[in-house]
């Protein structure tokens, strides 16, 4: 209850946050998860360590079932760890979703309120709480920076895949997080759109200083958003490999990806990650 | 232009050629005595029973009657559906108490209140309109119940995620995420009431379709009786597409014909 009521992390930039050392805003501890499956209780990850520091931007990899979106759900509260687990949102036990800290599923169409509009889908969060110009504003803004002005008053299911992706991202947007939780938020576009929206989230990043984890299997993509990359392997699994990325910000799609450290990354994780499949 | 192009193909031709050659079949078994009852008028009588009735101003208040009855029960019906359904899909204690009576209930056909309705009410208009509510209301509240507790569980975890207030949550999310299923509802009981009412004025209450139908039997004229049958039928019809474009129009979905989805 207590860790809802944590009031929202100061929305500095990087450069005049208060702390040379940053706070940690996640801070998981011997985290174990049991979920329910055909044959009784599954073992999904064991004693998993692992601390997201404020303002940083961490990617998880892992195959397909390692456990990538249960863990992004126990971050965002939505999930409880089995006991002696301890999962803490700066100071405070995780035990509901924390006030700032905003998901985009990996299910998008199942995400969207199909009777809504598009506008009223990226608006959701804010009824209530903000004013209706703000409100407004908001929704103008986070539905510019996703491209789909155009698309305002269009209903969901008439847009493509990647295009509900993308109203997901901006109802998120729309909530001006301090922590976003991202699941695949890319996976449904094509490589332009894709590289454009990864500047627009490095830029949102920037910006806000918000802190942002963040799942992909495009090793590509976590190296270049990321100053760090964690890989699942095992199963049950734990943290096989936590790789530092430190590629200077702001980024480039060419010259950052092009750079000797990003390579020589790049390798690294690959081998992480075919560890991972045997 | 269009649209009326698009409503001729809209109509369901062949279904209606069908329609059309069972009433033929029907006309020459009885003009060719292949089906020979004293009572059983062919389609051209029943046709001539509807527009004596029609002239001499008998059918058109007795429909009104009927029509009434349903909408009134259908109305109060759906309200007592839904606002119950609503209580006990969103109140696990009250669902958890109230439901063993439910099912017990709901066993019971309903039919089989009718005596008992009309030994309490006697021969009167609420005789028949507490039939007709008492039967409409369980469609709307099972569907209301099964809409409440089916939201699906992305969008829970969506207004979780959001810390939507619980006012909100039901407001915003599972009333708008049932209503689909709450139509249906309500349009299985439309259906009923309109039933009901017939049988009520049957048996209870002395106005309306039903009982100028047994009143027709009685007098044996098969041909208003059968006229009778046809406008009951008619205006289950009429009810039902009256409601059905109503939904689609207030409610565009993937489903409904203005979603645009192909077959
Ligand atoms: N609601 C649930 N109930 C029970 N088990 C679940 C549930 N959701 C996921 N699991 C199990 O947890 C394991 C990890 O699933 P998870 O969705 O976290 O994988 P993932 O890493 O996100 O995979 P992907 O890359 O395919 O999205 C799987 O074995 C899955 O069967
Ligand atoms: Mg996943």
């Amino acid at each position: 209850m207590k860790a809802n009521e944590q009031p929202v992390a100061e929305q500095a930039s990087a450069e005049d946050r208060p702390q040379p050392q940053p706070r940690n805003t996640f801070e998981c501890r011997n985290l174990s998860v049991e979920l329910r499956s055909s044959g009784g209780l599954a073992c999904i990850c064991r004693s998993i360590d692992f601390e997201v520091r404020e303002g940083e931007f961490v990617s998880i990899m892992g195959r397909s079932g390692s456990g990538k979106t249960t863990l992004l759900r126990i971050l965002g509260g939505l999930l409880s760890p089995t006991p002696g687990s301890t999962v803490r949102y700066y100071s405070e036990q995780v035990d509901g979703p924390p006030r700032g800290v905003i998901t985009v599923f990996q299910n998008y169409a199942a995400s969207l309120l199909p009777w809504r509009t598009v506008e009223k889908n990226v608006a959701l969060g804010l009824e209530g709480k903000v004013s209706k110009d703000e409100k407004a504003e908001r929704v103008a803004e986070a539905l510019a920076m996703v491209s789909l002005s155009k698309r305002a008053k269009d209903y969901p299911w008439r847009l493509s895949g990647g295009m509900q992706q993308r109203v997901q991202l901006a109802r998120a947007l729309a909530m001006r997080p301090s922590v976003l939780l991202l699941d695949e938020p890319f996976g449904a576009l094509d490589a332009m759109t894709k590289t454009t929206l990864q500047d627009e989230l490095l830029h949102v990043y920037e910006q806000t200083g918000a802190t942002v984890v963040f799942v992909t299997h495009d090793v590509d993509e976590a190296l270049y958003l990321s100053d760090r990359v964690l890989i699942l392997q095992g199963d049950p699994s734990t943290i096989g490999e936590s790789v530092a990325v430190q590629c200077s910000r702001p980024r480039d799609q060419i010259e950052t990806k092009q750079s000797e450290g990003f390579l020589t990354l790049r390798r690294k994780v690959y081998e992480a990650i075919m560890q991972g499949h045997d | 232009m269009t649209s009326r192009m698009r409503r001729l193909r809209w109509i369901n031709w062949p279904g209606l050629l069908t329609m059309g050659l069972l009433a033929g079949a029907w006309e020459a078994a009885v003009r060719w005595s292949l089906l020979d009852y004293q009572y059983l008028p062919a389609p051209a009588a029943i046709a001539q029973g509807a527009r004596t009735l029609l002239t001499s101003g008998e059918l058109i208040p007795n429909v009104l009657h009927t029509l009434l009855v349903t909408l009134i029960g259908w109305s109060l019906a759906s309200a007592i559906g839904i606002a119950l359904g609503l209580l006990l899909g969103l109140s696990p204690t009250a669902y958890r108490y109230s439901m063993t009576s439910f099912e017990v209930t709901k066993a019971i056909p309903p039919i089989t209140f009718v005596p008992a309705t009309l030994l309490i009410f006697g021969f009167s208009l609420r005789m028949e309109l507490v039939i007709v509510v008492y039967v409409g209301v369980w469609p709307v509240l099972i569907n209301t119940i099964g809409g409440v507790r089916g939201v699906p569980v992305e969008l829970l975890d969506v207004a979780r995620m959001l810390r939507m207030s619980r006012y909100h949550r039901v407001r915003k999310l599972i009333v708008p995420a049932a209503i689909p299923e709450i139509i249906v509802g309500l349009r299985l009981t439309l259906s009923l009431c309109l039933v009901l009412a017939v049988v009520a004025e049957m048996v209870g209450n002395p106005a309306g379709l039903g009982h100028a139908l047994v009143l027709a039997q009685q007098a044996l004229q098969p041909e208003k009786m059968f006229a009778y049958v046809l406008s009951a039928g008619v205006l289950g019809i009429t009810l039902n597409a009256v409601f059905r474009s109503a939904a689609a129009w207030m409610l565009p979905s993937p489903t409904s014909g203005r979603g645009g989805g192909s077959p």
